[in-house]
């Protein structure tokens, strides 16, 4: 009878032995697979978020701008230019962008603040900042009025603590005063009653305003009050205007609340004295995965002339991409520990098969069988044993994986604040089904050939007589 | 006959030693007087700003009193004019009609140079002495467009707060105008070159006319400054030097 | 009455119950030993970021944090610094000033943060004392010439104060780092060259090199080409008290060099006196008060009594000040956890396996237990007693060694410095601390205990199946 069938039916022999090594396989390839695919999805998820919302992942500027990020290195921008990008398969948008530095003056105070020209419209594939418009407003009244509703203790308590805050979102205001799932969209209605804050937004060719809340509040003006932006522009032309402030934004990052305002970016343009020009181009992509990244990058990089220069976001945002490398190899290096606990968990199990079938191999050498066959038919059963696990690991994990991937798990507290703060949703992301999956099968098959060189060496030097005493 | 020779030699000695230095320090003191020594002085001049690809052109009216206060008012480009820039001490307030607002002036605003010359924040507020924090020394002479002229090592005094390490001038020997300056940096790297030409007579002063600022660095940059009219001791009220003022001077 | 006689069990197989028990002790060796691994790098890592930049407690003016206003003080600080020190969790205190302002050379300029410190008490608070580049000088020293700072590497190079010039010294050391001589040889002709700034010099050495040559050596090259004079001077310029431009000329005790990129080139430190000087503060005024606590793990309780103590100011902790410090630690735990679940999933199956058979092997002695009355419960009880007792003995064994190991390894640190260059590039440093807190070892306790117990469940259940009259029958 040919090796491998013999070997299929001991395995069958046996349902339990073999349930119980291959299980061992089957759970370490599970949480393998788990454990990597929530690292890697989360890594990515935290990653890709700050980059998606601050630089994008490709730009294009003038090729004097990164070093000297100063007026008079903006680039000229066309219909034409915008076109050729747009022509990409890869490109959906061009994103334009102007920044730079002014002193924003309402008159008793001065600070020195960051002007960023936005095309209101696009913005929301970049840092979306409609999204941080600010919704609502702990003030003095939209806290009396929220003490006499019917709400729960703890979050009256909590109202105190963050008295006068600005909120743009649910989701951090319900943290922030402890407010519970089941009790959310109750007591959310309240909170839109009496502390809703009216907004509004900037749009192209309306000049206007946009500031952080905190810059806001240190400058003494509220929505509806003008501000004063006094700068240097292209060619050191005096740059200087008045906006009315259309909307109160709330940043996350308390550094850059307290110093940022926003203007359309045709209005931005005619404050620095730079028609037509930018600081950077920001392209929205289609897919954002690393392939297609490289792809459009050498695509569009081959056409472009000086002086525009091509920037990917690996390069602007070294200190991240470092971040990565680092958090991904010691999440690699944690693995492998685990596989070596793996292997001896596998390990033990074989350990323990071998010693209970010492019988049965006596047995089959008296009666004339091969050592060299029986040894054949261990490797078999030990690679069947071992496929069966990694399959059975496998199945079990796509489900999960897949589920994970639509459905991530929430974070509760400080974490979730943390996240809110950075501007994304407070989740442990999955990533889908890569390389990784093939990888961790390979090791786990390793193992478990190796690990059958153990009842192999067993039987070459087995002494029938005493196994049959056994 | 001892004490004959020894008296000569005694006068040769006190009277060698010094010399150079000396007559280096005095040599740019009244240069540096008659650049800067008037009690006040008003004027009109021009200021023109040279790059590789564009070239820009700011025209204003401008007060000094005793190196303490100074106002300036910017009379064009037509979308400049109307600003005010008020230096008092340390200092420095700028008013924009375009907005209606007076502001102080951090150091951060003028990193960039004063409306875009090569004029930094240093040249402006700094309150340096070119007679007192450096060490002078004659190291020749030069003909500098049919003037001759003493050339002058400077070096910075280690107590003293200039950002330049050195600088090497070039006075005018008959009339003690600046003519040409080298400034180098700590290291010894050159930074800028400011030259002087066009010695007109103004309000019975010679003067340099034509100033020109050469950053080393950037190939192409030059900011020029034309002197067009000047008066030295008219009368001014140190109350001309203010806020108020800022909005009215005209 | 049921424990003893699990216990002796456990020993009726020795070879059986011994492997089981090894291979639990090594697989909690090896998971509690790469978490101290683990810990002790990535605390290393916040250890740097407390150390040199933030400390672990912060005390503001209200509304200071926001604005950087001047005049946002504290004063009485002589107070509360006595104070604070009283505090049993507390080890160093000290008192800052900071101002925002412009620094510049003849041909750079660039905002900066002022920071003026003490510099004695500042040791005890901050190791940048320790973070100093060799050959450019030394820390604060208040003794010494009036107007002197430290900045970072990184600021001296954006204010073109570091110059480049490739000497004897730099090839020999790139031949030492193992820099080929066909590259180093390519250097020769621009020996003794000073090159003004960076920008200078890569323009002129980048043709000369091929686009491999320069990925692999390009940045070594540069950072050892790197020359500094010692005891450069640089101006700093900011407002007063009065809201006059003051500053001055200050000359550089030394540069500091440390991972964080953005604080290096933005943060300058100066002597507290000269910093009060020019800016007309008084003695006691600070903006901040920089607290070292004795250990990391008395944060929260610290910081809350320190801001009840001083309730009109603003206390944070670092966890508050640099919240993704915080999601670091946060996520490194989980992945512990995780970890650890792992490994004792893994080291179920051998339990599990090893219990069936004591189940099937003892089938006549449990039949005959059950056929004399013994209860099904007390059965199942014996069961699960010998699985935990298995598991808890090889899980304490595992647990004692890796104690003894970590502590060993604690003090002294086990160093990478073959693979300095891997580590560091993660942003880790090659000499690790394993450290593990023991909160660790009573979790993994209890988990070992579920294990043990879980891994039971089915081999009882088995167990109670048996039907007493087929137990006895059966040889």
């Amino acid at each position: 009878m040919k090796n491998y069938k013999y070997a299929w039916r001991n395995l069958w022999r046996n349902k339990r032995r073999t349930a119980i090594t291959a299980a061992s396989v089957f759970f370490a390839v599970y949480f393998a697979l788990v454990m990597r695919s929530m690292q890697l999805g989360t890594y990515d998820y935290m990653f890709k978020s700050i980059v998606e919302s601050y630089s994008g992942y490709m730009q294009i500027q003038n090729d004097q701008f990164w070093e000297d990020k100063i007026v008079d290195n903006a680039m000229e921008f066309s219909r034409e230019i915008e076109s050729t990008l747009l022509s990409d398969r890869n490109v959906v948008e061009t994103i334009p962008r102007f920044e730079s530095f002014a002193l924003a003056s309402s008159g008793s105070r001065t600070k020195g603040v960051m002007v960023l020209g936005i095309e209101p419209g696009k913005e929301k594939h970049l840092s979306d900042v409609e999204a941080k418009l600010v919704k609502y407003q702990l003030s003095d009244s939209a806290i009396e009025k929220l003490l006499e509703e019917d709400i729960p203790e703890s979050v009256k308590e909590n109202l105190e603590l963050f008295r006068g805050d600005l909120y743009s979102g649910d989701g951090r205001i319900q943290l922030d005063l402890g407010i519970r799932d089941k009790d959310a969209d109750r007591i959310m209605q309240f909170i839109r009653k009496h502390a809703s804050m009216e907004n509004g937004y900037i749009s192209l060719g309306e000049p206007g305003a946009l500031v952080g809340g905190r810059l806001a509040k240190y400058l003494g003006l509220s929505r509806g009050d003008s501000i004063v932006l006094i700068g240097q522009g292209y060619h050191g032309i005096t740059a200087a205007a008045i906006y009315e402030i259309k909307g109160i934004v709330n940043i996350g990052t308390p550094d850059i609340d307290s110093r940022i305002i926003y203007l359309p970016v045709d209005i931005c343009q005619e404050l620095y004295s730079a028609p037509g020009m930018l600081t950077s181009l920001v392209l929205h992509l289609e897919s954002n995965d690393d392939k297609s990244i490289d792809e459009t990058l050498e695509r569009i990089g081959a056409g472009l002339a000086d002086p525009y220069r091509l920037l990917g976001w690996k390069e602007m945002n070294e200190t991240i991409v470092s971040q990565m490398d680092a958090d991904n190899k010691g999440g690699m290096i944690m693995i492998g520990i685990l596989y070596l606990v793996i292997a001896f968990g596998v390990f033990g199990t074989v350990l323990m098969m071998t010693a209970e079938r010492r019988r049965e191999f006596g047995v089959l050498i008296s009666i004339g069988m091969q050592k060299s066959k029986m040894a054949t038919v261990m490797i078999y059963e030990m690679i069947f044993m071992g496929l069966l696990g990694i399959a059975a690991g496998v199945a079990a994990a796509l489900p999960t994986i897949i589920y994970g991937y639509y459905h991530p798990i929430k974070f509760s507290s400080d974490m979730a604040k943390m996240f809110e703060d950075y501007g994304f949703e407070p989740v442990m992301a999955f990533k889908w089904i890569d390389n990784y999956f093939l990888w961790q099968s390979v090791v786990v098959a390793i193992i478990v050939l190796v690990a059958a060189l153990y009842p192999v060496r067993n039987i070459f030097s087995l002494k029938e007589v005493n196994a049959l005493k056994a | 006959m001892k004490n004959y020779l020894l008296t000569i030699s005694l006068l040769a000695v006190i009277g060698f030693i010094p010399v150079q230095s000396q007559d280096a320090r005095e040599i740019v003191k009244m240069a540096n007087d008659k650049f800067n020594g008037e009690a006040s002085s008003v004027g009109t001049m021009s200021m023109t700003i040279v790059r590789p690809t564009w070239e820009r052109t700011v025209t204003f009216k401008y007060w000094t009193k005793e190196n303490d206060f100074s106002l300036t008012l910017i009379t064009g480009p037509a979308r400049e004019k109307g600003q005010t820039f008020l230096k008092r001490g340390t200092e420095m307030w700028n008013w924009n009609p375009t907005v209606n607002r007076l502001i102080k002036l951090p150091p951060s605003m003028m990193s960039q140079g004063w409306m875009g010359s090569d004029y930094t924040n240093d040249d402006i507020m700094r309150e340096s002495s070119i007679v007192d924090d450096y060490i002078h020394e004659i190291v020749g002479e030069e003909i500098l467009g049919e003037r001759l002229c003493y050339k002058i090592m400077m070096t910075a005094k280690e107590e003293s707060s200039v950002i330049w390490g050195s600088q090497i001038r070039w006075i005018d020997k008959q009339d003690h105008l600046f003519l040409k300056a080298e400034l180098y940096d700590e290291d010894g790297y050159l930074v800028r070159t400011e030259t002087g030409s066009e010695v007109k007579l103004m309000d019975g002063r010679l003067i340099p006319t034509r100033l020109e600022l050469i950053p080393a660095d950037e190939e192409g940059y030059k900011t020029i400054v034309v002197f067009e009219t000047l008066e030295f001791n008219l009368p001014i009220d140190d109350g001309f030097f203010s806020q108020q003022n800022m909005k009215k001077v005209r | 009455m049921i424990t003893k006689t699990a216990w002796k069990n456990i020993w009726r197989n020795k070879v059986r119950s011994l492997v089981v028990i090894a291979s639990v002790s090594v697989g909690i060796f090896a998971g509690a030993f790469s978490v101290a691994m683990m810990e002790g790098a990535m605390y290393q890592r916040l250890d740097d970021a407390l150390n040199d930049e933030i400390s672990h407690v912060q005390i503001t003016a209200q509304g200071f944090r926001d604005n950087n206003d001047l005049a946002c003080l504290m004063d009485n600080t002589g107070n509360m610094i006595d104070q604070v020190r009283l505090l049993e969790e507390v080890e160093a205190v000290s008192g800052r000033i900071m101002v925002i302002g412009m620094a510049n050379t003849a041909t750079k300029s660039t905002g900066v943060q002022i920071i003026g410190v003490d510099a004695e008490n500042e040791k005890a608070l901050s190791g940048l004392h320790s973070k100093i580049k060799e050959g450019t000088g030394g820390y604060l020293d208040p003794s010494g010439v009036e107007n002197s700072a430290l900045i970072g590497v990184d600021l001296a190079k954006s204010l073109n104060i570091i110059r480049y010039m490739i000497t004897g010294e730099v090839i020999d050391s790139l031949a030492l780092l193992g820099v080929p001589e066909a590259v180093t040889g390519k250097l020769r002709p621009y020996m003794d060259i000073r090159f003004k700034n960076e920008k200078a010099f890569k323009k002129e050495l980048k043709p000369v090199f091929s686009q491999k040559e320069e990925i692999r050596y390009g940045h070594m090259i540069k950072e050892v080409s790197q020359s500094y004079r010692e005891g450069a001077r640089f101006t700093l310029t900011f407002i007063d008290r009065e809201g006059f431009q003051t500053g001055g000329r200050f000359r550089i005790a030394g540069l500091y060099d440390i991972p964080n990129n953005m604080f290096e080139s933005s943060q300058v430190f100066v002597l507290r006196d000269d910093l009060k000087r020019l800016t007309g503060l008084n003695e006691g005024e600070n903006h901040m008060l920089m607290i070292r606590l004795k250990d990391v793990d008395d944060t929260r309780e610290a910081s809350q009594k320190i801001a009840a103590m001083f309730p009109d100011l603003e206390t944070m902790n670092w966890r508050e000040i640099q919240p993704d410090l915080a999601m670091l630690e946060q996520m490194a735990k989980i992945m512990y956890g995780m970890f650890m679940l792992i490994i004792l999933a893994a080291l179920a199956f051998g339990i599990v396996n090893t219990m069936l058979m004591v189940v099937l092997e003892r089938t006549k002695e449990l039949g005959m237990l059950t056929a004399i009355g013994m209860n099904k419960k007390k059965v199942f009880r014996l069961i699960m007693s010998e699985s935990v007792f298995l598991s808890l003995f090889g899980g304490v064994i595992g647990m004692i060694i890796s104690k003894i190991i970590i502590s060993l390894t604690a003090t002294r640190g086990i160093n990478f410095a073959s693979y300095q260059e891997g580590f560091e590039a993660m942003g880790y440093s090659a000499h690790i601390y394993p450290h593990i807190g023991n909160d660790f070892f009573v979790v993994v306790t209890l988990m070992i205990i579920i294990t043990g117990i879980l891994s039971a469940v089915y081999p009882a259940l088995k167990a109670l199946k048996l039907d007493p009259a087929d137990a006895l029958r059966t040889e």
